[in-house]
């Protein structure tokens, strides 16, 4: 007797937790399982789609908006007993991400599900995941860089369809770029921030300052204070030689690259990064390393992204700016300094148990409203047009110097054989070309290594 | 005069050898009470004092942190492949020491080689082969990992066991006992300091290993991962400006049972390390 | 070589005795293994044996045949996936798994093997039943069969388990290894999405040649000669200083000897990894020891020698080749001294001490004392240590790989085009070649370098004491 009673009242509440959550869904729109574009909007819906699933849809289940007429109705009405999915996400992004899956759990109330959080950094997704493609998570965060390698080795599940919100449409041009590979979208933009910019302190540097390397590095070493890149990586390095004009592009293999780092005004731009290096007041640092010194008080300004906008808040209050890159002087010509622009990605594993609640679950990781909620919590930039046009994004200064930077930054492509010979070359010409090598030679021998072919 | 001058000296150089030796050490202790989240370059003292790294490895578990669950799974897993390894190590060493069979030479050198291998690349393979058992991810797998293998470890025991004179064994077999009676009542209870060098050691192993753990316990989810990984990852790129003290608190807390260990083993530990090895 | 050879002819020779010289239920046998021990009345091992060999048939059904069939192609079906947006589902084909049907293969040929070694053990077994029986010997019954594995055949029940163990951590994954030497296992061929080959000796070639392109032969001779001078290094400075080290504090004029070892021993305990990273830090460009070499103007006069580049405010302890290796063998000395000072304090104390006395007293000062008495007696006793602790040294991945991951950048372009570092081991090498460059292919190539170079230093001390025979002596 006393079971019934229990099961009666735990239905109830069930009833009621389950009215409440699809209330809530049902508030924001964005966040509706099914709106009208929301069905497959490619050549799929054969007519028999259109007409109503009787066996879907419970009688709670009030959302007007599921007609039945979808394939999540249908996904629901397939399944049975629990729903077990893996998420990674970053260590950062760890209570952002639980709210938002509770949220999910709460928007799907009839389905049971079991949903475990792992981190894994988006910068270091792909090393964990090409070791077993299987046992990866359903739903991991990335960074745009790997994503061919990552289509190569199979580990992202193509975005032939979209069921709550329309990901290309919804979602900055750039950012869909970023997610597609021959044509294919492979990911959800989650942000657009993933590139980089400069930090400075406005009580060190006006904004005439800014506007070019030089004239920073003068002003610092006035003030005795120094100015970090991360100059022996090839993703930093990247800036001047684009910026210069030397173009480093993938080729339709996917795999090797073509690069004019040793075409000429090449040595101009290495000698260039020698003479700003020999100052010993715009040095090479690590991004860690950038983060301490910021704080120690030593680094005034720095190239970086938005992941480092807290460490430079906080150390450098209301003096805390941002803007795009300066310009620099390669063989006596001005050169505005490039970037690459880059976004960070949700992508499900195409090995995965549950699909369907996969894709479902990126799209709801990736949707306007999660988006809005990570540039609050966090201030990462969205991706996602309408979130991105709110106010408080476009008044956020990190952001708005990444925007001002994007008209000079590129999308990430190129094939594993840029990383090691570039980030060689850079610490090299940092640490001044100690061997004193000719430097079209050595533009050379990093040119061979970037361009080697792929067996 | 001379001899007190002399032994002044004496005393200072030890005194001055101890404290390069410590200073790491003493710099990863105070920092664990450091109130800055980050690496302190420009002190060696933190500038305010805390409790609080250590609060947040037991007492705010979340989904990086789990320091509780790291200590446990890290103990069940030392404990038992700690068990399993010194039990392979006695069989193998008593064996090759004690018993005398065809091919018995050719089994010790092919042993001796096959040890040679590194680790590190026999790794990928280990792991499919424990995938295909579904053992990825588990504590069962883990402590495969770690005692499986053990058996090719047997050099410094096997040597021990040849210092023990064989008329004892002799003696036990005139009385009538089996040879596996001897093994279990002669010879284990004189083997006591090789015995507690081969349990330190394996004890250890899964305390410092976080290769194999890394690869093995990729769920990516924090509950599962031993001391090692956790600790390990605290300082990737992307957390060590916010995790710095609080990996030195994690590595004072699993430093100190480790060093009472040491000091109070030490004595057999060494007899027994030498006891091996002055055999080779 | 000769006898192994005479040994393996002898082998097979007898099997061909057994099965010529049997009786019909020898040769029985040879169908169904059990028939020999049921003739003989042993019923329980008739039962086991005929139960090996169908779990045997079984396993080549299920298991063998279809894993050997593909191993010459190690499969040719391409993995496809086709997505149903309506139903949210994906259908995969039957595809093959390259790595999967390498591995197995590999499992099975093992274990046929192994019954193969047991099938021939198995007929001279029942053979030998037969000869008893004719000879009218008595017959193990069962149960003295099991009490035999506990006498006479002791050391098969101990090296059971632990062999099983050694089968499934290191010879299996050698040989998939070897095996994978051989293919184009790499991240364009990797399973489950691609499909990987035999290549023949092709990736050994690559390794021993260099072009502007392929630079592997180039790396490795570098990477080669470093790993030889940090092992001879590595191994003889912690191994001095170890003797030194125990010598001193066990020296009677030293007071409260039992501190100061314990001083040095806390240092080893606190796991290696916690004291590299820290040390890692420590000596970081912009870390603590740098701001302190920095305020007391050590800096500068490293500049000024000239040991500094100019162009740095700082000195960049793991950051510069040269500085980057010293610092690496100090700081093992670091970690390694206290070890071998708790290794040789042992050894001293078994130092005959009348050998020491009588030099005393012809007149010999302490250092001659400890030349010409002291140091043989410890090299005699710990010289085949030291031998392994050389070949570890040559797979020292910790130090290395905790030291100078993720902080030090190549500044040989040579070497960065094939993925190495001026500090690299081969070991530490191969690691990040197969961990962030799926490199399998290259990685099993050096890997099988370095154990044969590990196995030659091995073998050449070790036959000498397992040859030697000198086992003997202390019992």
């Amino acid at each position: 007797m006393k079971k019934k009673v229990l099961a009666t009242l735990l239905a109830t509440a069930m009833v009621a937790g389950c009215l409440a959550g699809c209330g809530n869904s049902n508030d924001g729109a964005a966040s509706t399982p099914a709106t009208e574009e929301a069905a497959p909007a490619e050549d799929a819906a054969p007519a028999e789609d259109a007409a109503p699933a009787e066996d879907a849809a419970p009688a709670e289940d009030t959302s007007s908006a599921a007609d039945a007429s979808d394939p999540i109705a249908t996904l629901i009405a397939n399944t049975s007993g629990t729903v077990a999915l893996t998420v990674w996400a970053s260590e950062e992004d760890q209570d952002l991400t639980t709210k938002l899956l509770d949220d999910f759990k709460a928007t799907y109330p009839d389905v049971t599900f079991d949903i475990t959080l792992g981190a894994e950094s988006e910068s270091t997704a792909k090393d964990t995941i090409l070791t077993d493609v299987e046992a990866a998570a359903d739903v991991f965060a990335f960074a745009d860089d790997q994503i061919n390698e990552l289509v190569q080795a199979g580990a992202l599940q193509e975005v032939a369809a979209h069921y709550t919100y329309d990901v290309a449409a919804e979602n900055a041009t750039g950012a869909v770029e970023a997610a597609t590979v021959d044509g294919k979208l492979y990911a959800y933009p989650m942000t657009a921030d993933n590139g980089y910019f400069m930090f400075y302190d406005s009580s060190v540097f006006t904004e005439d300052d800014v506007k070019s390397l030089e004239k920073m590095i003068e002003v610092a070493d006035a003030a005795g204070k120094k100015i970090a890149m991360d100059i022996s990586n090839g993703w930093y390095i990247y800036a001047f030689f684009q910026g210069a004009g030397l173009e480093l592009t993938l080729n339709d293999d996917g795999m090797t690259n073509t690069c004019a780092w040793n075409a000429a005004g090449g040595t101009d731009v290495a000698q260039a990064i020698i003479d700003l290096t020999a100052s010993n007041v715009f040095v090479d640092m690590g991004d860690e390393d950038m983060a301490t010194q910021i704080a120690e008080g030593n680094v005034v300004a720095c190239v970086n992204g938005t992941w480092r906008a807290e460490t430079a808040q906080e150390a450098w209050g209301d003096n805390y700016a941002a803007c795009k890159l300066p310009t620099f002087n390669a063989g006596g010509k001005d050169c505005q300094m490039s970037s690459y622009s880059g976004y960070k990605l949700v992508g499900v594993n195409p090995h995965s148990a549950n699909l369907g609640w996969s894709m479902l679950l990126a799209e709801f990781l990736t949707n306007e409203a999660a988006q809005t909620a990570r540039f609050d919590a966090r201030g990462l930039g969205p991706a996602n047009l309408a979130a991105a046009s709110s106010d408080a994004v476009q008044s956020n200064p990190a952001i708005a110097a990444l925007a001002a930077q994007a008209a000079y930054a590129t999308p990430q492509r190129v094939g594993g054989n840029f990383w090691s010979p570039a980030e060689t070359l850079g610490q090299i010409l940092a640490s001044g070309n100690p061997d004193g090598t000719d430097l079209q030679e050595l533009l050379d021998t990093t040119v061979e290594g970037i361009t080697a072919p792929v067996e | 005069m001379k001899k007190t001058i002399k032994s002044i000296i004496r005393h200072f150089v030890l005194l001055f050898l101890s404290v390069i030796w410590l200073i790491p050490i003493l710099w990863l202790f105070v920092t664990s009470f450091s109130g800055y989240k980050g690496i302190n370059t420009s002190h060696f003292f933190p500038e305010t004092w805390t409790l609080d790294n250590y609060a947040q490895l037991f007492l705010r578990s979340d989904s990086i942190v789990q320091y509780n669950r790291w200590f446990l799974n890290t103990l069940v897993i030392a404990i038992f492949s700690c068990l399993i390894s010194t039990i392979l190590v006695l069989m193998v060493s008593y064996t090759m020491s004690k018993l005398r069979f065809t091919g018995r030479k050719g089994l010790m050198s092919f042993s001796i080689i096959l040890n040679m291998f590194p680790g590190v690349l026999s790794m990928i393979a280990i792991y499919f082969i424990l995938k295909t058992l579904g053992l990825t991810n588990s504590h069962l797998g883990m402590i495969i990992v770690y005692s499986a293998g053990a058996g090719l470890g047997y050099l410094i025991c096997k040597g021990f066991m040849d210092t023990i004179s064989v008329s004892l064994s002799e003696a036990a077999r005139l009385e009538g006992a089996s040879e596996a009676k001897i093994f279990w009542s002669v010879i284990i209870p004189l083997s006591k300091p090789i015995i507690v060098y081969t349990v330190i050691n394996a004890f250890l192993a899964p305390w410092g290993d976080f290769v194999f753990a890394k690869l093995m316990l990729n769920s990516g989810v924090a509950t599962d991962w031993t001391v090692a990984i956790g600790l390990f990852n605290m300082l990737g790129k992307s957390m060590i400006n916010k995790y710095f003290s609080v990996f030195c608190a994690g590595g004072v807390i699993i430093a100190i049972p480790i060093s009472i260990l040491f000091v109070i083993m030490q004595k057999c530990y060494v007899e027994g390390i030498t006891g091996g090895s002055v055999k080779g | 070589m000769k006898k192994a050879l005479n040994a393996l002819e002898n082998y097979f020779k007898n099997f061909g005795i057994a099965f010529v010289k049997g009786d019909i239920w020898v040769k029985l046998s040879a169908v169904l293994m059990g028939a020999g021990y049921f003739a003989r009345k042993q019923v329980i091992n008739g039962i086991i044996m005929c139960l090996v060999e169908v779990l045997f048939v079984v396993m080549c059904i299920g298991y063998a045949a279809p894993n050997l069939a593909k191993f010459g192609t190690l499969g040719t079906v391409q993995f496809e996936q086709v997505f149903d947006p309506l139903t949210m589902t994906s259908t995969v084909n039957d595809y093959d798994n390259s790595f999967l049907i390498l591995l197995n293969s590999i499992i099975s040929l093992f274990i046929i093997f192994v019954f193969i070694v047991f099938y021939i053990s198995n007929m001279k077994a029942v053979y030998r039943l037969q000869q008893q029986k004719e000879n009218g010997e008595h017959i193990n019954t069962f149960r003295e069969d099991v009490r035999t594995m506990f006498n006479e055949k002791f050391h098969i029940t101990l090296l059971t388990l632990p062999a099983i163990g050694i089968v499934i951590m290191n010879i299996l994954p050698i040989l998939v290894l070897i095996a994978v030497a051989f293919t184009n296992y790499d991240q364009q061929h990797m399973p489950p999405n691609a499909l990987f080959t035999w290549v023949g000796w092709s990736n050994f070639k690559n390794l021993f040649t260099s072009s502007v392109t392929v630079t592997f032969g180039y790396s490795f001779k570098k990477v080669l000669v470093w790993t030889l001078e940090w092992a001879v290094l590595a191994t003889f400075t912690t191994y001095i200083g170890g003797i030194l080290m125990a010598k001193f504090i066990n020296d009677k004029k030293t007071k409260l000897p039992k501190l100061w070892r314990t001083l040095f021993i806390i240092a080893i305990a606190v796991p290696q990894f916690v004291t590299l990273l820290l040390v890692r830090n420590f000596f970081a460009d912009n870390g603590i020891v740098n701001t302190f070499c920095n305020s007391i103007g050590f800096t500068d006069f490293l500049k000024n020698v000239g040991l500094v580049p100019s162009n740095l405010s700082y000195i960049p302890f793991l950051t510069n080749p040269g500085w980057a290796k010293v610092m690496i063998i100090i700081i093992n000395i670091w970690i390694g001294i206290p070890y071998q000072m708790l290794v040789a304090t042992g050894v001293l104390m078994n130092i005959p001490e009348d050998q020491i006395e009588s030099a005393r007293i012809d007149g010999a000062n302490p250092l001659q004392i400890f030349i010409k008495i002291t140091m043989p007696y410890v090299l005699f006793v710990t010289g085949p240590s030291l031998i392994t602790d050389f070949v570890k040294n040559i797979n020292n991945f910790n130090v290395i790989y905790l030291l100078t991951q993720d902080v030090f950048v190549t500044s040989d372009q040579l070497l960065a085009n094939s993925n190495a570092k001026e500090v690299d081991l081969l070991v530490t090498w191969l690691f990040r070649l197969t961990n962030e460059y799926y490199n399998y292919k290259m990685a099993s190539v050096i890997g099988i370098i370095v154990f044969i170079i590990c196995a030659a230093f091995t073998l050449v001390t070790f036959t000498r004491t397992i040859k030697g025979d000198k086992e003997e002596e202390f019992q």
